[in-house]
């Protein structure tokens, strides 16, 4: 995921002060972890992208608010999620998250990378076909953390929980992957 | 870290996430397009509390029942359409690329819709039509041998069936492959293309803004997803196409005046569906494609 730059509460003041250039290298800077989060709620790329882009226009309207000095991505990604989450509420179901490894991206197509290299792809594919069978809050918060690599602070954010229950329901989501690929593994 | 974690974070690592949209452009888009009401203050909004009602987007609940094709799932109350596509979908900035690029074109844009691989702006005031020009669809080849000219498996409507003409070129990254078909009966001769029916397909997510399509006031531009898939409806007679060379300026020797257009993605591909014909039978041939 991209890095947090050293200047970025500058641009917040700057963006506090109404310059929206400053708003808009934010929204560049955060795009990819916010649309990415919404897409892991609502599981659909159009909605995520409704989503991420309405957070954005609320996140601006609600820059007052926000404490200069604080982290902003948490903030942002609490945002987020409640958007992408009333969309999944609107649309009364949840889009079935396609979790694919992009094998065809990788340029040229003929050889992997060296991290995709020394994972086996059946170990792959069994973790995460387990994955459709964890709940949809173990599922989220797996993602959050190990796929986002989200810190519990910005998993709690956008899980809308507090930190510790991010804790404890990654560690029984683990527990419950692990139970899952145990006969496989035997 | 214990190894199913580290397992789980590679995996993150080489997913095929969907490609991120320019949001950069699209929210500042919004934000001018709102003016200083938008500029951020201690009495601004919570981030919890529900938009304004311009803004404020609704999801039809039976959206999928009355018509998959209709919409884009997400619909605001009829009463502030045209608000919210004037003050929301307006993407000002990205618009802006075409606004220097195209001689003539200096006015406001009215609208603005994006796909992966074009983009489509209403206009107040359009260039002078520039006089005929021949296509310039490329090299003729055979559906065959297309599939190994272009990085894409290519689409052929089942209706009408295979094309009288196969070409391709390498204008797009991936390459652009057009299918022609001759006037028939549900195929009415167009007048800017000579033909019933001209198919071009490109990798829109290679090329996010190659195609360009500029709209008067007079336009329908409409919205709507086919199987599920963003497209865009535009006709009459008052528009453009044109071709973005990759500094994101306008090719001047290829805009031309365009018959009624149908802009669709399937996947990764963007398809174009160009012909005299009306919305339903250019929705019925986008359904047809395999």
């Amino acid at each position: 995921m991209e890095d947090r730059p050293p200047n970025e509460d500058e641009l917040v003041a700057r963006a506090k002060r109404g310059e929206l250039e400053a708003y808009e290298e934010i929204v560049r800077l955060h795009q990819s972890i916010a649309f990415r989060t919404a897409w892991v709620i609502a599981g659909s790329a159009a909605d995520a992208e409704e989503a991420a882009q309405d957070a954005f226009v609320k996140a601006h309207a609600a820059l007052g608010r926000f404490r200069e000095g604080a982290p902003f991505r948490p903030w942002l990604l609490a945002i987020v999620a409640n958007e992408a989450r009333n969309r999944v509420k609107a649309a009364g179901r949840r889009e079935r998250l396609a979790l694919r490894v992009a094998e065809e991206r990788r340029p040229g197509g003929a050889v992997p990378s060296p991290e995709a290299a020394l994972l086996d792809s059946e170990q792959r594919d069994e973790l995460l076909a387990a994955l459709t069978q964890l709940s949809e809050t173990d599922r989220e918060a797996i993602a959050c953390r190990y796929f986002l690599e989200l810190s519990e602070e910005e998993t709690a954010a956008a899980l809308g929980c507090p930190r510790g229950t991010v804790k404890s329901r990654t560690s029984r989501a683990l527990e419950r992957l692990r139970a899952q690929l145990e006969p496989a593994d035997a | 870290m214990p190894e199913l974690e580290q397992t789980l974070t590679r995996i993150g690592r080489e997913l095929d996430w969907p490609e991120t949209p320019d949001l950069a452009t699209s929210v500042t888009a919004r934000l001018r397009a709102a003016g200083p009401a938008g500029t951020p203050g201690p009495a601004a909004a919570p981030p919890e509390a529900p938009p304004p009602p311009a803004e404020r987007r609704l999801r039809r609940p039976d959206a999928d029942k009355l018509d998959s094709r209709r919409g884009w799932g997400l619909l605001p109350p009829a009463g502030l359409r045209r608000a919210l596509v004037l003050a929301l979908v307006s993407l000002l900035v990205l618009a802006g690329t075409v606004f220097a690029a195209v001689p003539g074109v200096r006015d406001a844009v009215l609208e603005f819709f994006g796909l992966q691989g074009a983009t489509v702006e209403r206009r107040e005031t359009l260039p002078a039509p520039p006089p005929p020009r021949p296509l310039e669809l490329g090299t003729r080849t055979t559906l065959a041998e297309a599939g190994g000219q272009v990085a894409f498996e290519p689409l052929v409507p089942a209706d009408p069936g295979d094309p009288d003409g196969v070409y391709v070129s390498p204008r797009a990254p991936g390459g652009e492959l057009s299918l022609t078909y001759r006037p028939r009966a549900g195929l009415p001769r167009t007048e800017s293309t000579r033909l019933g029916l001209l198919v071009t397909e490109i990798r829109g997510d290679l090329a996010p803004r190659l195609y360009g399509k500029l709209a008067g006031p007079a336009a329908r531009i409409e919205s709507l997803r086919i199987d599920g898939e963003r497209a865009v409806w535009i006709e009459g007679a008052e528009h453009f196409f044109f071709y973005r060379a990759p500094d994101g300026n306008f090719v001047e020797d290829e805009l031309r005046v365009a018959q009624n257009v149908l802009l669709v993605e399937r996947g990764r591909l963007l398809v174009r569906l160009e012909g005299a014909f009306g919305l339903d039978r250019a929705v019925q041939i986008a359904e047809s494609l395999r």
